[in-house]
């Protein structure tokens, strides 16, 4: 880890990116509320997201949407082994005293769940594409992907949503 | 730019927890595939004890015997927050609306929610606020008056808020109310100097702050006294033609003036309290009755 981060800051030094996941960099940002919207994701209208690799599809929630729950307390987990179905509900978190669901963005089974979450729920605030990611699913229909949005369209779809209140 | 929006208002009366939930359930699907508009509904609960998502059951400081023994009942519920009591002369508010159409966070829902507390709050001289981080709700000073607990399944709002017109306190010795250890519960009779009117004047001024506050430019009221056996399910059929009760337009600018008047006028609590009666619609009674 301490490498890492020297590794980091001197190459900061030097100008060069490093990023530790390389295939994850900020795409737009949202000019009205400054949440990031990476590329390499896809993303649901209920502002989940989606990062497949190989056989395993990693899903947690967006910028936007822990900036407009506020600060997480609470997540209610899946077990290992069930099943999700896209677009169902599939654990929640729990922020200024409100439960909101939280729905998978496609279908599979779980095979690995964020256990970190359960004493450090603020993961999801603090990083919502990294360590606050929920749930690992084995997709059972990959092409569901399709029909989700891609960084460009998804930030459109925010800056939509904002504008409307 | 958005168009008008209507809300509807369901005024209930005393409904027993299981039967809110399970309309509200029915309700919240039905939202979701944009059946019906926004819908509020008003009520109050026989003395009722509910837990949240998280199940704080540490926080109830008696057995669940003796709870039933005093005729209080208990329940479990999908919402966020922690234990807390409703009673006669608590108002509450179960908003069933869609948060994506105005795009809400929970977070800024929440907000207005205490937002709405806090106005009717100010209708009566009482400064309240929203708590500190952590504290959702509403206090006056460390006292609360004002509770919110929530559940947003597909945008879709459920469950709401409570506000302590004058319930009996005594009822909240027997949890830590809202897992929050030092702090006492209050209501607007404790706090106000002014003279309250009756009850369903102030039921009707906290939806009026509500709808203000979410921006609705008009309300449909429908007075439907719920009562389901236990054991029925929910008619599909909607309860005003059941019912057949009346219906009142409000245009919002009529409900906003009206409030305006009251809180100018809270300097004589008289005067508060005749401006109220007059702005409330008469409620359903028999139609010969006008003549």
């Amino acid at each position: 880890m301490a490498l890492r981060m020297w590794a980091s800051s001197t190459a900061n030094a030097l100008k060069i990116s490093c990023a530790s996941k390389a295939h994850l960099s900020p795409a737009f940002s949202l000019s009205r509320c400054f949440s990031t919207v990476l590329d390499g994701l896809k993303y649901a209208n209920s502002h989940e997201w989606v990062k497949h690799e190989g056989s395993v599809a990693t899903i947690g929630i967006t910028d936007h949407a822990q900036d407009h729950l506020g600060e997480v307390v609470f997540v209610d987990l899946p077990e290992p082994g069930g099943s999700v179905s896209q677009g169902k509900g599939f654990g929640a978190v729990e922020s200024v005293k409100a439960t909101s669901d939280v729905n998978s963005p496609i279908s599979g089974e779980v095979v690995e769940v964020n256990s970190k979450l359960t004493e450090a729920p603020g993961l999801i605030n603090s990083s919502p594409y990294e360590d606050g990611w929920i749930i690992k699913v084995k997709p059972s229909s990959p092409s569901e992907l399709e029909s989700l949005m891609g960084p460009k369209e998804y930030t459109k779809f925010c800056e939509e949503e904002d504008a409307s209140h | 730019m958005r168009g008008p929006r209507n809300l509807e208002v369901w005024k209930m009366g005393v409904v027993n927890y299981l039967d809110a939930l399970k309309l509200q359930e029915k309700l919240v699907s039905d939202r979701k595939i944009c059946k019906i508009p926004d819908t509020l509904l008003s009520l109050q609960h026989p003395p009722t004890y509910t837990l949240g998502k998280r199940r704080t059951d540490h926080n109830l400081l008696i057995p669940v015997s003796e709870l039933k023994q005093m005729g209080a009942e208990l329940h479990y519920t999908q919402r966020g927050g922690d234990i807390t009591f409703h009673g006669p002369r608590q108002a509450i508010l179960y908003p069933v609306i869609s948060l994506r159409e105005i795009g809400l966070g929970a977070r800024n829902y929440v907000e207005k929610l205490e937002l709405t507390m806090i106005e009717l709050a100010s209708l009566y001289g009482v400064k309240a606020c929203a708590g500190q981080k952590g504290e959702t709700g509403v206090w006056v000073g460390d006292r609360k008056i004002g509770a919110i607990g929530v559940r947003i399944s597909y945008g879709v709002t459920s469950h709401g808020l409570a506000f302590n017109i004058d319930p009996d306190l005594k009822y909240f010795k027997h949890i830590v109310p809202c897992g929050i250890g030092d702090k006492e519960v209050t209501s607007l009779r404790r706090e106000t100097g002014a003279v309250l009117p009756a009850e369903e004047v102030i039921h009707e001024q906290l939806i009026s702050c509500f709808a203000r506050l979410f921006g609705y430019s008009s309300i449909t009221w429908e007075e439907s006294p719920l009562i389901l056996p236990d054991n029925e399910e929910i008619d599909n059929t909607h309860p005003r033609v059941r019912n057949q009760p009346r219906r009142l337009l409000d245009s919002f600018a009529s409900i906003s003036a009206n409030l305006n008047k009251l809180s100018r006028a809270i300097q004589d609590p008289k005067k508060a309290v005749e401006a109220s009666l007059r702005k409330a619609p008469p409620s359903a009674s028999n139609p010969t009755q006008n003549k």
